[in-house]
């Protein structure tokens, strides 16, 4: 009798051992170091912390990709178990994190790692991790929205001339309205709520007015109502169908995807492609649409000093090392590696040419950033396509960021 | 305290822990957060019924007309899709049981292994087969049109795929049953002189009352909880017609920029009392129907 009390007692035991189990232990001589990166990226970060390790550092660093990271991360934190002691994340989410007061400051990494410095990285990379003077995060790359363009079609209609000036204008583009043979098309949707948020660069507007959400604006209204033009010119790929795809199949000029693409496209076979800037609404200037993967310290306080400076360490050696990634497709944040000769040969060293395609990569770094871009991916469609009214959408998103941020502020108050 | 009193605790044990961890404990959280404002990452703020009240009756407001659209949505999924998930798997058990069908458990497998796909491999394969350019839609019958962009194509696409998926699990629950009924009815009715539709409606249908009530509470609660399907094959397209109410809820507590988990909270707090109220009728009436 008294053992069966017992034997359950035994089992309640063994059971919740078991589920506290699964919060996993934390090791001392082990940097764990969680990223969003699945797919290929995945691998060419596995294989950089390969070689690390291969270095026989005191702490060697373990990588643990995880798909739904960021979800993750506000589990961890709430219960303070488990933290990872060093994570990628992107641009967009620094200032959110700062704010909550979740991400350790780099203060003492870059103590101890004086090459790891502003001087040494792309400057809008680094700039996403100051926050009123303090550094958060060293950054790991820049990848941004590009336009891959199908040489042979630029050559069969003439107009390889729209290259001339690295930036491909929205009226040269309407220029061939009537002159494309059928299922031909100049260009194609792919990010384009990435391309809508570069126009307002180009149109010198802003997501932001003295930080509040500046979405119904002239600038994003011109935006879309030049792209449109593009749209309701026939010279869009059709709605709804795949573009990226048709851009693989020869049958469009201009793919507006991402840096990481040039990889997926470079496999088909037949396709003569090159990438330049993201097209304009003026010849005057051009913008392409950046983010970053960042590294970062969330709050821990078990993270031991030693482990700290096992951190430095790592990211000293992927300031050194990181020609790996650009095999990913991604522009690599450290000067060091991009002023090398090797990396000239990736595609994607085009944006690091000369100083005016650095600039040309903007990462907004606007606190509700997220938000707006949500509004406009969530709309932008629709608005190009000319399935909804503009003005009443542009209110619509307008109110979309407000009321989130409504809802965000008053949690934090 | 004698022995029997404890034996039985000790076989439920088990699952009560692993039910009060995984479900009972996060159910309750999940309602607490619905009275909260919360951004996953600092302590919840109690805000009493603020969320409630934005999401049913401030029209002005984005979760207003989310959980609006989203709802409306959702209801047109179940309202598309439940009565086919059980007409279509009871009809196909009922003619895997004529005596003249061969192969029957070949043919069951068959149609069983689609529910095995996951839903996200099941929706690459499916738009592709809806492309345009490659898929069989375009190229055989000749159709112009971006399916996963207009209505209603939109919906046939996610009701194709949901109903390829889910046919199976509901056939075999029907199969098991109608083996269950006795042989003696049937040749009784035949002597009778009774048709085939007569010993379907008179024999069968009575006789697998309560998987009938089962499946259709349970197909009807599942479809409510939609969500991979038109994430995959139109993610909310086109002008969010297809974009149902999980979708908006997921967006809100784990999207982009900061969460708004006690939005998303009480949003998944009413859809789980739509539910609740939807399948209580649901069994009532049919309960009370078939006796």
């Amino acid at each position: 009798m008294k053992k069966n009390v017992v034997y359950s007692l035994m089992l309640v035991f063994l059971a919740s051992i078991m589920l506290t189990a699964c919060g996993g232990g934390e090791d001392k001589n082990t940097i764990t170091f969680w990223t969003p990166l699945t797919g290929d990226d995945g691998a060419y970060m596995d294989q950089l912390i390969k070689d690390y390790n291969a270095t026989n550092p005191e702490i060697k660093v373990k990588h643990v990709i995880t798909a739904d990271m960021y979800t993750k991360i506000s589990t961890v934190l709430n219960s303070g178990k488990g933290v990872p002691d060093l994570a990628i994340i992107h641009a967009d989410r620094v200032p959110g994190f700062v704010k909550q007061g979740v991400l350790e400051p780099m203060t003492t990494v870059l103590e101890s790692q004086p090459e790891i410095n502003k001087d040494n990285y792309l400057p809008q990379a680094w700039a996403t991790g100051t926050i009123d003077g303090t550094q958060y995060t060293v950054p790991l790359d820049i990848h941004s929205n590009t336009m891959y363009y199908n040489k042979d079609l630029l050559k069969k209609y003439n107009v390889e001339s729209f290259l001339d000036d690295d930036v491909v204008t929205i009226d040269e583009m309407l220029s061939l309205q009537g002159k494309l043979d059928e299922g031909d098309y100049v260009v194609n949707d792919a990010l384009l709520g990435w391309v809508v948020l570069a126009q307002i660069q180009n149109l010198g507007g802003d997501i932001q007015q003295d930080g509040k959400p500046a979405v119904n604006t002239e600038a994003m209204k011109q935006a879309f109502t030049e792209i449109k033009k593009v749209a309701d010119a026939g010279l869009m790929t059709p709605f709804g169908e795949d573009g990226y795809l048709m851009f693989q199949s020869g049958n469009v000029f201009f793919s507006t995807d991402g840096t990481w693409s040039s990889t997926a496209h470079a496999a088909v076979e037949g396709l003569n492609f090159d990438v330049t800037n993201i097209y304009s609404t003026t010849a005057d200037k051009f913008t392409n649409r950046a983010s970053s993967h960042l590294f970062a310290m969330l709050k821990n306080d078990k993270r031991s000093d030693e482990k700290e400076q096992g951190i430095g360490a790592f990211l000293e050696f992927i300031r050194e090392n990181s020609m790996e990634w650009a095999k990913a497709g991604q522009i690599v944040a450290s000067k060091q590696v991009i002023e090398d000769p090797e990396y000239s040969n990736y595609m994607q060293s085009f944006f690091t040419s000369n100083e005016k395609e650095i600039e040309s990569l903007y990462i907004y770094t606007y606190e509700y950033y997220p938000y707006v871009a949500e509004a406009v991916d969530t709309y932008a469609a629709d608005i190009v396509r000319g399935n909804v009214d503009l003005d009443e959408t542009l209110q619509t998103m307008q109110k979309f960021v407000e009321d989130k941020i409504a809802e965000g502020s008053k949690g934090t108050e | 305290m004698n022995k029997k009193s404890f034996t039985p605790y000790f076989f439920v044990g088990p699952h009560l822990i692993l039910f009060a961890i995984f479900i009972l404990l996060p159910t309750i959280y999940g309602i607490y957060a619905s009275f909260t404002q919360w951004n996953l990452m600092n302590d919840p703020v109690w805000v009493g019924f603020d969320n409630y009240k934005t999401i049913l009756f401030n029209s002005d407001s984005t979760f207003y007309t989310q959980f609006k659209n989203g709802l409306k949505n959702t209801l047109l999924f179940v309202v598309l899709t439940v009565p086919i998930l059980i007409v279509i798997p009871l009809m196909i058990a009922v003619a895997l049981e004529h005596k003249k069908v061969k192969m029957k458990g070949f043919m069951q497998s068959i149609l069983y292994i689609p529910g095995l796909i996951s839903i996200s491999a099941a929706a690459l394969i499916w738009s592709l087969i809806f492309n345009k350019q490659l898929g069989i839609t375009g190229n055989i019958f000749g159709s112009t049109v971006a399916w996963a962009a207009n209505q209603p194509y939109a919906w046939i696409t996610i009701i194709v795929l949901t109903i390829w998926g889910g046919v199976g699990g509901n056939m075999i629950i029907y199969r098991a049953s109608i083996n269950g009924v006795s042989k003696d009815l049937y040749e009784a009715a035949e002597i009778d002189g009774a048709g085939p539709i007569r010993k379907f409606s008179s024999i069968t249908l009575p006789s697998i009352r309560f998987p009938l009530i089962y499946t259709f509470v349970m197909t009807t609660a599942g479809a409510f909880n939609v969500f991979g399907q038109p994430l995959m094959m139109t993610d909310g397209g086109p002008r969010q017609s297809t974009h149902v109410l999980m979708m908006y809820i997921r967006q809100l507590a784990f999207g982009h920029g900061e969460s708004i988990a006690g939005m998303a909270s009480a949003m998944a707090v009413l859809l789980g009392l739509v539910i609740l109220v939807i399948s209580a009728l649901q069994y009532y009436v049919m309960n009370r129907n078939a006796s």
